[in-house]
């Protein structure tokens, strides 16, 4: 049998299994859901073991004689010895060298790229001066840069920082300041929200694209037959359910 | 109990059923809703197209099977683009979980283009470190990728013929579902190595991206499956991710009449939890 069609059997089935969880908890969503995960590790397991133990060391030393690769290698090692109670002691030196280089690269270049790039951003002019026009101000709401769209920047950045500032009590016009915060959250958190179900429904599509794909004769129509696996399992666990006499409290 | 009660105590089911109807129906019988293009998708794709032949262009496919339906197809279509354009394609993944997809994906378009690995494109795959790798890259494309995915040296391919570390590479787009992504790439890749960057997102993402569009730090922004749908537009090659905005926008709909509808029965009730109290 074609490995084409065996992909599309399994991945039909997962999809079913997993959407039967939306009727309820059931033996054949756990059966997915622990594949996933057992899947997921073992496939990331045995690509980073190949990539790194064979490509990135073991090649390279044996073939190459590249001996400053022990160097990382024995850092790498002296993590392991978190398992062993009485040498635990050397695996601080790895983790001090690994969050001594990981900050020390990280901090400026975030720095740089989140607070000071985007405080240039925020700190635009309210006018513009265009060679011919003189000082002008422009009403377009669609360009990001006018200045009309800069007002709308300023009053958010500075109403939504007024709100989480929390020495000064928010009454008066520091109330009115701090509810203009509110309002400008309550729009983010919208728009956050709407990509979300845009997102999730994309996901959705996505699946009963597939689905839809494999209902196709050329592939044994695995949708109908394991739509009427996964139905007639419902039913049957749901009788069984049933029969059953309830559980003494 | 009242209509308003019972419609908020509906069985969670119908609605499953309702949104499973809104998605299924215009994916079997699509309407073929207008998609206008919006001024950050057009971003990666005009800097794309402005690009001179035989440019490198870097792809980083940094998502999983798990992204697949939103970031597939856009990175199909900017494939598709960076062919047509004959454009150099060096591909990467900093998530080691999209190895494979990110090869399957790249060998499929590579072929329907008629491109030949090693001299049009390179799958360099994925190596340990996230966003060290890109620092790593950005001063020796060859110390972190000695070899590419099939283990095939890099160096010498004549799809890598000058370059050398990221400071070569005319424009690099980033289609990332997490992190590292799109931020990683310009926090460690363009601010340091000072190369163009667009980017690619899921929908979730992209909110979170927007200011780094507004200040000019990726020059591009597609989002989610719309932004797919609106890059295959542009390229004319209409694929997965336009079949897919009927009903994207069917659910849509479906979503904010059941918000409207929930609202309206939810102050239904409290106007008349408030008279009953005003009565007693």
């Amino acid at each position: 049998m074609d490995a084409t069609i065996i992909g599309a059997w399994v991945a039909t089935g997962l999809t079913l299994f997993i959407f039967s969880f939306l009727y309820k908890d059931n033996p054949l969503f756990k059966l997915a859901e622990n594949l996933y995960v057992g899947v997921s590790v073992g496939y990331t397991i045995v690509k980073t073991y190949d990539t790194v133990i064979v490509h990135l060391i073991w090649k390279p030393i044996v073939e190459n004689q590249e001996w400053t690769l022990l160097i990382p290698v024995a850092i790498g090692l002296l993590m392991l010895t978190r398992y062993v109670p009485k040498a635990a002691w050397l695996s601080r030196y790895a983790f001090a060298f690994i969050v001594g280089v990981g900050a020390g690269l990280a901090i400026p270049r975030t720095v740089s790229s989140f607070i000071l790039k985007q405080i240039e951003d925020t700190i635009r002019p309210l006018l513009m001066l265009v060679p011919g026009e003189g000082v002008t101000f422009s009403w377009n709401l669609m360009n990001p840069a006018s200045s009309v769209n800069v007002i709308i920047v300023l009053i958010g950045v500075s109403s939504v920082l007024f709100y989480f500032f929390f020495s000064v009590e928010h009454k008066g016009p520091g109330k009115m300041v701090a509810r203009t915060g509110v309002m400008f959250l309550m729009i983010a958190f919208g728009a956050a929200f709407g990509y979300t179900v845009m997102a999730r429904m994309s996901l959705l599509i996505g699946r009963l694209t597939d689905l839809i794909e494999y209902s196709d004769p050329s592939y044994g129509r695995p949708t109908l037959w394991l739509a009427l696996v996964t139905i007639g399992t419902l039913i049957a666990l749901s009788l069984r359910s049933r029969s059953e006499p309830p559980e003494e409290g | 109990m009242s209509f308003a009660e019972r419609m908020l105590k509906i069985d969670r089911r119908i609605i499953f059923v309702v949104i499973a109807l809104c998605t299924l129906l215009p994916l079997l019988y699509p309407v073929g809703l207008p998609i206008k293009i919006s001024q950050e998708v057009r971003g990666v794709y005009d800097h794309i197209e402005s690009l001179p032949e035989r440019s490198v262009i870097l792809l980083s496919l940094d998502f999983d099977p798990a992204s697949k339906p939103e970031l597939y197809p856009q990175a199909v279509a900017i494939l598709r683009h960076a062919f047509k354009k004959n454009l150099r394609v060096v591909a990467m993944t900093l998530w080691v979980s999209g190895t494979g997809m990110a090869d399957e994906l790249l060998t499929k378009v590579a072929n329907e283009s008629g491109k030949q690995r090693g001299a049009d494109y390179v799958f360099l795959g994925w190596s340990p470190g996230g966003t060290a790798v890109i620092i790593n890259m950005g001063q020796d494309l060859y110390n972190a990728f000695p070899s590419d995915y099939g283990s095939k040296p890099t160096k010498g391919q004549p799809v890598l013929e000058g370059v050398n570390s990221l400071k070569d590479v005319t424009y690099a787009v980033s289609l990332g579902a997490g992190n590292p992504g799109v931020e990683a790439w310009y926090v460690f890749g363009k601010d340091k190595y000072k190369f163009e960057l667009g980017g690619g997102c899921t929908g979730v993402m992209a909110p979170g991206l927007y200011p780094l569009l507004r200040s000019g730090q990726i020059n591009g922004l597609i989002g989610g499956l719309r932004g797919a749908a609106e890059y295959e537009s542009l390229i004319g090659q209409k694929g997965r991710a336009v079949a897919g905005m009927d009903a994207q926008s069917a659910t849509h709909v479906a979503i904010i009449v059941l918000v409207a509808l929930c609202n309206m029965f939810y102050f239904t009730l409290r106007r008349q939890a408030r008279q009953q109290g005003s009565q007693s």
